[in-house]
């Protein structure tokens, strides 16, 4: 790992975002086995180095809309972890009031959040078009948005790159290669070697890095921040890592031969990453390890103020389903 | 009144004799495949006229025309390698796009089914329940065209992907506009057919204007093929104009299609000469570069080329048009004596029956 020349204060922000991202997901994995989450649970374990990593290299003001493993991306940008699980409890106080689940919401004006679709690959051309909307309003930000490698064979991919790449738009469209869409392997979805070939043949700029190397991941979106910025419309980001649970937190994966998972577990980002840190000097395993001591409290306190929080009362079902009086414009204020 | 048959023999197909063999390492037609195309090429030129510019003026067309003036090379020099005569097992199967009559035509439609059809005549190939381009015929081997562009883009992988359940050396021909290619089915469609390696041709026809959309805001490649290394397929780019180059590439993706090695991305630049359709003027599109490929007329461009070869003389040209003309006269005669459909017959064929 290289460091690209982030100050250490930055660094350990990362770092406590990497740790922070890991813990929210376990305390919900261990929800979801209470009964206590509504729907499914959808983990990044393994690719939190991509959801951290490229949201720490967007400006406040930029756009992001994160898909189902960018968990990471919303606490980075300011979501709470008491947020999030009164919205995977489907409680009353959640950002969508207990009408929708997992991270299934947004229009979050102050923090420049567009919420994920479920359909994968529908937000590549939505958050082509916010950053052209931008763009037209003479603001300067550049959009960033996640697909999986399963997504990128959709034709809303296509559509919404092409479109960008056309028109010059500052989008940035992270590419979570994690192996598999759901028990699809990537051998059955592509038959070009790295998602990166996209690339040449939108005519737009295109990277492929290693996801689970923080540094790496920063550094790539740091540069195509930089193109978006000067006019040189998108970049397709390919982040390669893998996928190390099931699709999502109902499936046992043994369709995934188990080599593969322990290959990849050496390369666990946050392990890799506090290699580094331990390394370079910048934190001795001891302080990283306080660090996940400190969270632990706070969190249980997050989750446990989520479960005793109230779940919507039925004549609210009505309510904020079509625009009424007062509602926040959802678009989002000049930098 | 018996419907007219049409005056040239189908094209061959794959026969050796009439598709030629390699030399150095280009595929050239023999002489009566060379005959053969020029025929196509200035029936579907002539059919077409008659259709644009006399009978939809005249407001016998039922519904919109949509022309491939300009773009012939195109559909005739791939349509030559279409596998034929044969049974569903032999046979290949052919998706047009809207510009590509003469993929109809020599697939065995004659020009007085086409009228028929254009017409909205009972015994056009849609029975006058549909217009235009909007037809097809299995028993021809043709996918009938489907509106929503790109969508047959899925649909030609499918039909490739039964000839490999069925283990057969069968290909599927593919034809759309590099509008087309913009559009998510395209990539569902070729990405699919490249993961699975089915034996696709995917022919683009690249006339620089998608309606009054140019190429330069359709795509931000010089070339469509350049998206082909994005699929792990091999892609080409080649002269729509030039019917034997047309020839000749559609010719190697056939045969590797038939090998097993998967689809190619053919893309054929030229430029259509005509508005979208019969009721655009193209008022859009700078008059230079109608000038400019008027230039690049592939009929005119192969007649001189046939001319040098000695294969045709003025008067063997002459005749050749006499005949097609002869042909349209009593194929559009027949056609205007043809009844429309009766209303009670409204419900028949719509569900399979």
């Amino acid at each position: 790992m290289k460091n690209p020349g982030l100050p250490r204060e930055r660094l350990l922000a990362m770092h406590r975002f990497l740790r922070l991202t890991r813990m929210v997901e376990e305390k919900l994995s261990v929800l979801y086995r209470q009964g206590q989450i509504l729907g499914g649970l959808y983990s990044s374990l393994g690719q939190e180095a991509i959801s951290v990593g490229t949201a720490c290299a967007l400006e406040p003001t930029d756009l992001l809309a994160p898909m189902i493993r960018n968990i990471g991306s919303l606490l980075v940008r300011g979501v709470t972890p008491r947020d999030l699980f009164l919205q995977f409890l489907g409680r009353y106080d959640a950002p969508t009031h207990g009408k929708d689940g997992t991270l299934h919401f947004g229009n979050v004006p102050r923090r420049a959040l567009i919420g994920p679709i479920s359909h994968l690959g529908t937000l590549i051309p939505v958050m082509a078009g916010a950053a052209l909307a931008a763009r037209m309003r003479g603001q300067d930000r550049v959009a960033l948005t996640y697909i999986g490698d399963g997504g990128s064979s959709t034709g809303d991919f296509h559509e919404g790159l092409n479109l960008a790449a056309v028109l010059k738009i500052p989008l940035i469209l992270v590419v979570e290669n994690n192996g598999y869409a759901y028990s699809t392997p990537t051998e059955r979805q592509f038959r070009v070697e790295s998602l990166a070939a996209r690339g040449p043949a939108y005519g737009c700029a295109s990277e492929s890095v290693d996801g689970t190397d923080i540094l790496t991941v920063h550094a790539a979106t740091r540069r195509a921040l930089e193109r978006g910025r000067r006019g040189e419309g998108p970049t397709l980001l390919e982040c390669r890592a893998f996928r190390m649970r099931g699709h999502a937190e109902h499936d046992d994966m043994r369709y995934v031969p188990p080599g593969l998972l322990e290959a990849w577990k050496d390369r666990d980002p946050i392990k890799r990453f506090e290699a580094f840190l331990a390394e370079e000097g910048h934190a001795t395993p001891a302080a990283m390890a306080a660090v996940a001591d400190e969270l632990a409290a706070p969190l249980e306190e997050a989750a446990r103020e989520a479960q005793e929080s109230p779940y919507p009362p039925p004549e609210e079902t009505l309510k904020g389903v079509y625009r009424e009086p007062g509602y926040e414009e959802p678009w989002w204020p000049a930098p | 009144m018996a419907r007219p048959v049409s005056a040239v023999p189908k094209p061959a197909g794959t026969k050796r004799a009439e598709t030629g063999a390699a030399t150095e390492g280009r595929l050239a037609p023999g002489d009566a495949a060379l005959l053969t195309m020029l025929h196509y090429m200035k029936l579907t030129r002539a059919l077409e006229y008659r259709i644009e510019r006399n009978l939809y003026r005249q407001g016998k067309i039922v519904g919109g025309v949509y022309v491939g003036r300009g773009q012939e090379a195109i559909s005739v020099g791939a349509a030559m390698h279409i596998r034929r005569g044969g049974d569903e097992s032999h046979d290949d199967i052919v998706s047009p796009s809207h510009r590509d009559m003469a993929v109809f035509l020599m697939q065995g439609f004659t020009p007085a089914l086409v009228l028929a059809q254009y017409m909205g005549r009972r015994t056009g190939p849609t029975r006058g329940r549909d217009g235009n381009m909007h037809m097809g015929d299995l028993r021809h081997r043709l996918v009938a065209f489907i509106s929503h562009l790109g969508d047959s883009i899925p649909v030609a992988a499918g039909t490739a992907l039964t000839f490999r359940m069925h283990g057969t050396d069968q290909a599927s021909f593919c034809f759309f506009g590099e509008g087309a290619a913009s559009r998510g089915d395209w990539h569902e469609g070729i990405n699919f057919a490249a993961v699975m390696k089915l034996p696709v041709i995917f022919i683009c026809n690249n006339n620089q204007y998608a309606y009054s959309t140019p190429v330069s805001r359709q795509m931000a490649v010089r070339h469509l093929s350049e998206r082909a290394p994005g699929y792990g397929i091999p892609g080409e780019t080649a002269d729509g104009n030039d019917v034997l180059e047309v020839y000749d590439a559609v010719g190697r993706a056939v045969a590797r299609a038939r090998r097993g090695e998967g689809p190619t991305l053919l893309e054929f630049v030229t430029f259509r000469m005509t508005g979208h359709s019969a009721h655009d003027d193209a008022g859009y599109v700078p008059k230079a570069l109608f000038a400019e490929w008027e230039r690049k007329d592939p009929i005119r461009r192969f007649e001189k080329d046939l001319l040098g070869r000695r294969l045709v003389d003025a008067a063997a040209l002459r005749g050749m048009e006499a005949r097609i003309e002869a042909e349209l006269d009593e194929a559009v005669a027949w056609a205007e004596a043809q009844p429309y459909p009766e209303p009670r017959e409204c419900l028949v064929g719509v569900y399979h029956e």
